[in-house]
């Protein structure tokens, strides 16, 4: 059962580091946000699944703070940086 | 199983150290800070991989809570500069590509010896470092507290903490001292982002979120005693919980007025220095607790220290926000 677990941890990883493409691509700056907001969402899930492969209960709490504080990037881009982001779509 | 996990710490230092690469050579401020974003959770999920989940709570914390809306809020404020002072925000600023190069190797010269002491300090480690996890699991019935993480930070040498505690203070005093004191004029006077103030999903947000946040806060606090957990975890969280209603647009400066402010962020530094100043009195050592009081202290030490870190950490956040002259 570990086993799966790990396996399912890696493949998770995978996919963050695949998401990096849409950080790095953009085109504007909500869909590098999201991305990076998803990235948060995927590191919950891997938490929550090494907690139970190494049996280390100290990880659930991590991906609570990780769930819970994600909001308030995510907040504060939509308070500070987005209006003056509509215009200038970079490349 | 070995090999599982082989690859992932692989491909967790891959994506690390592709993060830090893209998040420094990016020209555009705000992927930067995205990419900062997400180095922030992989560098959590190293902390994890390397048995240092205290670390790693702290760095979900301060990286998830503060640093992201810290960083948009300096980002917005720099585009409002940008409007005004028409020189000098340091990326477009390229006059000459030879310049520029020159300016490249000189700082990579300058770096070569920084990286060869640092290759030296790994290599002429010794192979296997006892460390002092024995003497302090030996002593650990006499900290008050089951967690020797705790123990360390407040017990055997709690004046790195207390010394930390005062940077936090002058960080700051630092801060306030280059600009206004008021912890924050309302969010009107912030940028044109914001006609209505107000706005129903957030409000809810706020509704639901902030109380989670409060309950989470004392929860860390608590379970710091024999688990992962303490006070600069909890204070970053209500930290965050401060942030989230200041971005909310909710009048936080009602409450916390100016001199409440003030008072709250140095009660740690405060309590702290006359808990060291009594235990060195009668107990005859700096910040030495007597063991049948010692779990006591702690908390009350903790739980002071978790009110000024989350108060001053707000301020920083609150500081950094423009105010028009």
């Amino acid at each position: 059962m570990q086993l799966l677990f790990l396996a399912v941890a890696l493949f998770l990883l995978c996919t963050l580091i695949a998401g990096m493409w849409r950080v790095l691509r953009g085109p504007t700056a909500a869909d590098r946000m999201l991305a990076a907001q998803l990235f948060g969402t995927t590191a919950v899930a891997i938490l929550l699944l090494l907690a139970e492969t190494y049996d280390n209960p100290a990880l659930r709490d991590v991906a609570l703070v990780f769930a819970l504080l994600a909001a308030v990037t995510a907040v504060a881009f939509v308070r500070r940086a987005w209006p003056e982001q509509v215009d200038d779509r970079s490349d | 199983m070995t090999l599982l996990a082989w690859g992932f710490d692989g491909l967790l230092l891959l994506g690390l150290l592709g993060l830090a690469w893209k998040a420094l050579n990016s020209t555009d401020l705000f992927s930067a800070i995205a990419l900062f974003i997400a180095f922030g959770l992989l560098m959590a999920l190293v902390w994890v991989r390397l048995e240092a989940p205290d670390i790693a709570l702290a760095e979900a914390a301060i990286g998830a809570g503060l640093s992201g809306a810290l960083l948009l809020a300096a980002l917005a404020r720099l585009r409002g500069m940008e409007g005004n002072v028409t020189s000098n925000t340091g990326v477009e600023e390229a006059p000459n590509n030879i310049d520029a190069r020159l300016v490249q190797w000189l700082s990579a010269i300058l770096l070569l010896p920084v990286l060869f002491g640092l290759v030296y300090g790994v290599l002429s480690l010794p192979g296997n470092a006892v460390g002092l996890s024995a003497e302090i699991n030996a002593n650990l019935a006499a900290s008050g507290v089951s967690n020797p993480v705790t123990a360390v930070l407040l017990n055997f040498r709690a004046y790195d903490t207390l010394l930390e505690v005062f940077v936090l203070l002058l960080a700051l005093i630092a801060i306030w001292s280059m600009g206004s004191i008021q912890f924050n004029r309302s969010i009107e006077t912030i940028g044109k982002t914001s006609l209505e103030t107000t706005s129903s999903v957030l409000d809810t947000l706020v509704y639901l979120l902030v109380p989670v946040l409060m309950m989470v806060a004392a929860y860390l606090l608590w379970v710091g005693a024999h688990a992962p957990g303490g006070a600069f975890q909890a204070g970053s969280v209500l930290a965050a919980a401060c942030v989230l209603l200041l971005l909310a647009g909710w009048p936080l400066h009602r409450l916390l007025t100016a001199m409440r402010l003030r008072l709250l962020a140095v009660a740690g530094p405060v309590v702290f220095v006359s808990m060291a100043a009594y235990s060195l009195i009668a107990e005859g050592a700096l910040l030495q607790f007597p063991p049948e009081h010692a779990g006591t202290l702690i908390l009350l030490l903790e739980t002071v220290a978790a009110l000024s870190i989350a108060v001053t950490l707000a301020a920083l956040f609150s500081g950094g926000q423009g105010q028009h002259e």
